[in-house]
């Protein structure tokens, strides 16, 4: 590790890193940077690691502190007793409301959840000729073998690349495994086109796709509001995200 | 629960409260660090309990303790599962470094990281500029980071 002070703006892009306040296309670049910068890597564990130290120590000295407040706890009983039970009461409340905020869905996750229905896909010809690889792929994504049509499809990609079906399908069969992150630049580029018949449907999943990355402030500057098959439920997302 | 358990096992009413301490110390940092099993084996008051249980039994057994009598050493094998193994280590060597960090350092560090207040709210509590806090802060957590090298060699002074 470099013993050499880090700038202190340097510092504070890790600290925001480590502490989850860092916008998401800063986050972005910045894991993209420590894919390849050990030292940054370092960095950031030992940021957390000293995070953590303080975040711990400061717990043990409002403990300390609560406790010495409660004189006279010797004795069950004793008004002591009861202040240190309700102290105790309302640490297994604090534990309990962290508990359930590390395992509750966040307002995105649930909304994400509550309306995002994957794409069906495109229907199969028993004799489709004409493009068996891209079918074959379909077929995978239809029966649910996602990473599959997503590696068939990518193949495909490499040699048609302004293929906008594909870019859509490629899209979908990303979102549908969680990957919304793969999934945005892709609907992005079918969304930015008016000549798409994917269009449409690629503006609602790259509006899903934010939800689902809990990038609220993209997704709420979606202009699709008033679209007539899904303005309604942009709306509504809209007035539920925080 | 913890404190009955105790009392039962030759505890007074301040050994309670130092295993219940220490109890939630490991719960937190399981929780912390994604360890805590929900689910598996009850919920955070029974990994509380059984915690402060193994606490106060092994405090029990050691040598300072063998006069003392144990009524209620049920399970004892198994409550241990649930608990990572290293989370006593690792409290001990993150409190190691905290305890470095000076009265100023901890005020504002605990206020930013631990009750998550903005710079500008511990600006006005303190009375100084916020610009004052943000380079406090900035200080402080270098000289964590300095520490890091003294306690790594000292690890590796222990290791030889």
């Amino acid at each position: 590790m470099n013993q050499n002070p880090i700038d202190r703006t340097r510092f504070e892009a890790i600290e925001a890193y480590v502490l989850g306040s860092m916008p998401m296309d800063e986050r972005s670049a910045f894991e993209s940077e420590m894919t390849k910068d050990s030292a940054l890597r370092a960095e950031v564990e030992l940021q957390r690691e000293n995070t953590l130290a303080v975040e711990l120590g400061a717990m043990e000295r409002t403990l300390k502190a609560m406790r010495a407040e409660h004189a006279g706890l010797a004795e069950p009983g004793s008004a002591g007793w009861t202040n240190y039970l309700k102290y105790a009461a309302a640490i297994a409340i604090v534990l309990s409301a962290a508990l359930w905020m590390l395992t509750r869905p966040s307002a995105s996750e649930r909304l994400f959840a509550e309306h995002y229905t994957a794409d069906p896909g495109l229907p199969v010809p028993m004799s489709a000729t004409d493009d068996p690889a891209f079918h074959d792929a379909m077929v995978a994504f239809k029966l649910g073998d996602l990473a599959e049509a997503r590696v068939k499809w990518s193949t495909l990609l490499q040699a048609e690349p302004t293929n906008d079906t594909l870019r859509y399908y490629i899209a979908s069969a990303a979102l549908a495994m969680d990957d919304a992150a793969a999934a945005i630049p892709l609907f992005a580029s079918v969304a930015a086109d008016p000549t798409s018949g994917f269009r449409t449907k690629a503006q609602w999943y790259l509006f899903l796709a934010y939800v689902n990355a809990g990038d609220i402030a993209k997704a709420k500057g979606m202009p699709f509001d008033d679209e007539p098959t899904y303005g309604e439920r942009v709306r509504e997302i809209k007035s539920e995200l925080r | 629960m913890v404190r009955q358990y105790v009392q039962k096992n030759s505890g007074t009413a301040a050994d309670a409260q130092d295993v219940f301490q220490e109890s939630v110390m490991v719960l937190w940092l399981t929780v912390k660090e994604g360890r805590f099993k929900a689910g598996q084996d009850g919920e955070a008051g029974g990994f509380l309990f059984r915690v402060a249980k193994n606490k106060w039994l092994d405090t029990v057994r050691s040598a300072a303790h063998r006069n003392m009598k144990i009524v209620h050493e049920d399970r004892t094998s198994e409550v241990r599962a649930d608990v990572p193994d290293d989370i006593e280590d690792r409290i001990v060597r993150l409190r190691g470094v905290y305890e470095k960090l000076d009265d100023k350092c901890r005020t504002v560090l605990d206020r930013f990281y631990y009750e998550r207040k903005d710079l500008a709210t511990i600006a006005t509590e303190m009375g100084v500029e916020e610009e004052s806090i943000r380079t406090i802060k900035y200080r402080c957590m270098m000289k964590l980071r300095a520490l890091r090298r003294t306690i790594a060699g000292e690890d590796n002074l222990g290791e030889l």
